[in-house]
Formats: C-alpha cells, sequence, structure tokens
C-alpha cells in the first residue's frame, strides 16, 4: 500500500494511529468503552452450502447412475460391469472383512462429521462487531485474518518492538513480539495497552483475552 | 436461520444419520458386539453375525421374485431420488435477486421502481469512498418486498472497523434510507483487512 493510493478524506500519514481518524469518527459511538451502546452481533448460522452442494451432487449422481443402470437392463441389455462388481463384492465378502470394517468405519465417521456439520453454526473465521447505534438492522463481522493485520500493524507501531506475530482465536488473541531495544517489560505493558487500544477500535462484539510474550532479539 | 439454511441442516443431518447408523451396523456385526455383550438382537435385524453378507441370496430371490410390480417402483424411486437430490443441488447455486426495488413506498405510487443494480452499486461507490476503505462490493438479495444488502469490505491498513461501520450507517446506507423511501434492510457487513507485509515505523 502506497502513500500514493491513500483516498481522500484521510488524515493524512500512513503511520497516523487508527484513533487519530477524522474528527467526524473521532466522536464514534464505538469509542473505547462503548460496548453498552450499540447493540452486539450474534453469530448467524451458516447455510452450508458447499457441504449441501456437495451431498446433494453424490446422491443425484448415485441415483442417475443406478437409474440408468436398471433401466437398460429392463430394456434386455447385460448390467454394467460396476453393478455386477459392486453386488458380487457385497454377496461374498463378510461384514468382518477388512474393506467392509474399512467401509463402515468411513461411512461412520462421514455420518458423524455431517451430523456435527448440521448441528454447529459455523463461520468461524468471522468475528461479530457490535452494531453502530444508528443502524440496529446491521450486522458485522470482520475476518479473523484481518483481525490479525491490522493488530499486527499495531504492535509495530509500539517502539522497542522488531517484529511481532498475531493470532486471532474466536476467544482469545495471541502477540508474540521480538523485542530489539527498551526493558522487555516496559515493551510488554506498552504491547498490552496498545493491543487492548486497537482491540477496541476493532468493535469486537465479545472482546477476547489478549495474551502477549515478547522475547529478547538483539542480534 | 434463514429456510434454506434450515433444509440444509435438516437434510445433512438425515444424511449423517443414516450413514452413522449405517455403518454401526456393519461394524456391530462385524466385530460380533451382539455376542460379546450378550446382546440378542430383535427378529429381522438385518446384520448379527461376523459371517453375514450385505446381499445375500435369499436377499437377491426375493426381489426378484417380487412380481410385475417391483422393477417400475425400483424405477420411480430413483427418478423421485434424482429429482430431490437435483432440486436441492440447484437450490444451492440459485441466489435469489430483487429485480427492481418499488421507490417511495409500497405499492409504489407512481409505478417508480429501482434496478437492485443500481441500488447496490450506488452504495458501493459511496461506500468504497470512505476513509480506510479500500473496496467495496455489495449485493442486493431477497425479493423486492424483503431485501436485504450485503456488503463486503476490503479495509486499508489505517482502516479501523469501528469506526468504519459508524461512517458505513451514517453515510451511504442512511443515503440509501432516504433516497429509496425504503424502511431500512437487513444488512450484514463483511470486513477484511488486505495483507500485507510487515513494516515497521523508524
Amino acid at each position: 500500500m502506497t502513500p500514493g493510493s491513500t483516498p481522500p478524506g484521510r488524515s493524512g500519514a500512513p503511520s497516523a494511529h487508527p484513533g487519530a481518524v477524522p474528527p467526524a469518527q473521532a466522536t464514534s459511538p464505538l469509542a473505547p468503552g462503548g460496548p453498552g451502546r450499540g447493540h452486539r452481533t450474534h453469530r448467524t448460522w451458516s447455510p452450508r452450502r458447499i457441504t449441501a452442494a456437495l451431498v446433494a451432487a453424490v446422491i443425484l449422481v448415485a441415483a442417475v447412475a443406478a437409474l440408468v443402470d436398471v433401466i437398460a437392463v429392463r430394456a434386455g441389455r447385460p448390467a454394467a460391469f460396476w453393478r455386477r462388481h459392486l453386488a458380487d463384492e457385497l454377496a461374498t465378502r463378510p461384514v468382518d472383512d477388512v474393506w467392509m470394517l474399512t467401509g463402515a468405519a468411513v461411512a461412520a465417521a462421514v455420518g458423524v462429521w455431517l451430523i456435527v456439520l448440521a448441528l454447529t453454526p459455523g463461520r468461524r473465521r468471522w468475528l461479530p462487531l457490535r452494531s453502530p447505534a444508528g443502524c440496529p438492522r446491521l450486522r458485522a463481522f470482520l475476518d479473523r485474518e484481518g483481525a490479525a493485520v491490522l493488530l499486527r500493524d499495531a504492535a509495530l507501531r509500539v517502539p522497542g518492538v522488531g517484529a511481532a506475530r498475531v493470532l486471532v482465536g474466536r476467544h482469545r488473541i495471541k502477540a508474540r513480539a521480538d523485542v530489539r531495544f527498551r526493558d522487555p517489560q516496559r515493551v510488554k505493558d506498552d504491547l498490552t495497552a496498545v493491543l487492548g487500544e486497537e482491540c477496541d477500535q476493532l468493535a469486537l462484539a465479545r472482546p477476547p483475552r489478549i495474551v502477549v510474550r515478547v522475547r529478547q532479539r538483539t542480534d | 436461520m434463514s429456510p434454506r439454511s434450515a433444509l440444509n441442516r435438516s437434510l445433512l443431518a438425515l444424511a449423517g444419520l443414516v450413514l452413522l447408523g449405517g455403518g454401526l451396523l456393519i461394524f456391530f456385526a462385524g466385530l460380533d458386539v451382539y455376542r460379546w455383550h450378550g446382546l440378542v438382537p430383535p427378529a429381522g435385524w438385518p446384520l448379527t453375525t461376523p459371517a453375514d453378507v450385505l446381499l445375500g441370496s435369499a436377499d437377491r430371490a426375493r426381489w426378484s421374485s417380487q412380481g410385475w410390480w417391483w422393477w417400475p417402483a425400483v424405477i420411480a424411486a430413483l427418478v423421485l431420488t434424482a429429482l430431490l437430490a437435483l432440486w436441492w443441488l440447484l437450490a444451492q447455486l440459485r441466489r435469489r435477486r430483487p429485480g427492481s426495488l418499488p421507490v417511495g413506498g409500497t405499492p409504489p405510487p407512481d409505478g417508480v421502481e429501482l434496478r437492485d443494480r443500481a441500488l447496490s452499486d450506488a452504495i458501493a461507490a459511496e461506500a468504497g469512498a470512505l476513509p480506510g476503505v479500500d473496496d467495496a462490493a455489495v449485493r442486493i438479495t431477497g425479493r423486492p418486498a424483503q431485501h436485504r444488502t450485503r456488503i463486503r469490505l476490503t479495509l486499508t491498513p489505517e482502516g479501523a472497523p469501528g469506526a468504519t461501520l459508524t461512517a458505513l450507517c451514517a453515510g451511504p446506507l442512511s443515503t440509501a434510507r432516504r433516497c429509496t423511501g425504503l424502511p431500512d434492510p437487513p444488512t450484514e457487513v463483511r470486513l477484511q483487512a488486505r495483507r500485507h507485509r510487515a513494516h515497521r515505523v523508524k
């Protein structure tokens, strides 16, 4: 991102803290300490479109293949190879055969997985955000990777931090930083403060716990 | 939860139960669980001992001797299954779009309508110009009477989600509400931040 691509109406330097955005936004109802105002966004349930499409496609293919073969046999043609083979195997292999047990285990595992997908909300990638006070029907989400990028940038603004890695979980944020100069303990305190402030900027509906670890690196 | 989500989840749970039940049935018989635990399966239980096969010759003989109606019934059942699966699959691929929205209240006083694309383009243009927003994509979905707005925003490294949401609510969304005269539609906003290399402030 070059400074030249800065859209109009933005406060100048790219190094500016997000808190120093234009005045209209500085008075945001989502300013730190405002979780009471604006309402919380609940997690939405994913429609599970991809899984549903996959299962539907498998059923469709199996049904059409069986249909074509049944009709072909009714019309007097010999059964397809796969059908004879399948019927043979199913008729000769007892259920304690290793292939039968493997197949049964796979089927049961896929079944459990489908049931889990059906009963859990999904959308683990998206963190719900607090909605602004003026738009009650707005629901907003921030993706976890994006949150990590924003938090890492904030961590790198702390003097003394040489490199930082931020992992954003659904309930916890882990930040690891290499300290190049200054007292590690003070850098850690600064980091905790800065990350907490940045977290407020993210307007997360459920503020996660922040765990900061620092490591001295003077090479 | 939307109707499609409820339908998908019910059917997925059903498919999962069928697979799990079938797998466990074979597993119990194959590992001889019934005998080890002294359980007596009820009469007509499909698989009971490790020597059973899934497709016994007795079953095959019974199916072949059902009379003239058997194969037409099988074909009908397969056709029905295939059609339902096709409908389910197409329901995943289809996205309902309102086409055009009535402007100025329902029913529109003078038959004035607004193309959904025009509205989403207008919102996207205004949202994309907000400070801290790199890119905005807007889609209007649902039926004309109950449309919903889906917005995807990509933030610049300096963007702050909370401030951006407030600006979005005060800017493009309130403009859209004012211009169309429609009640506030349910709106879903997804925020992303573009990945970029870490660069330290010197």
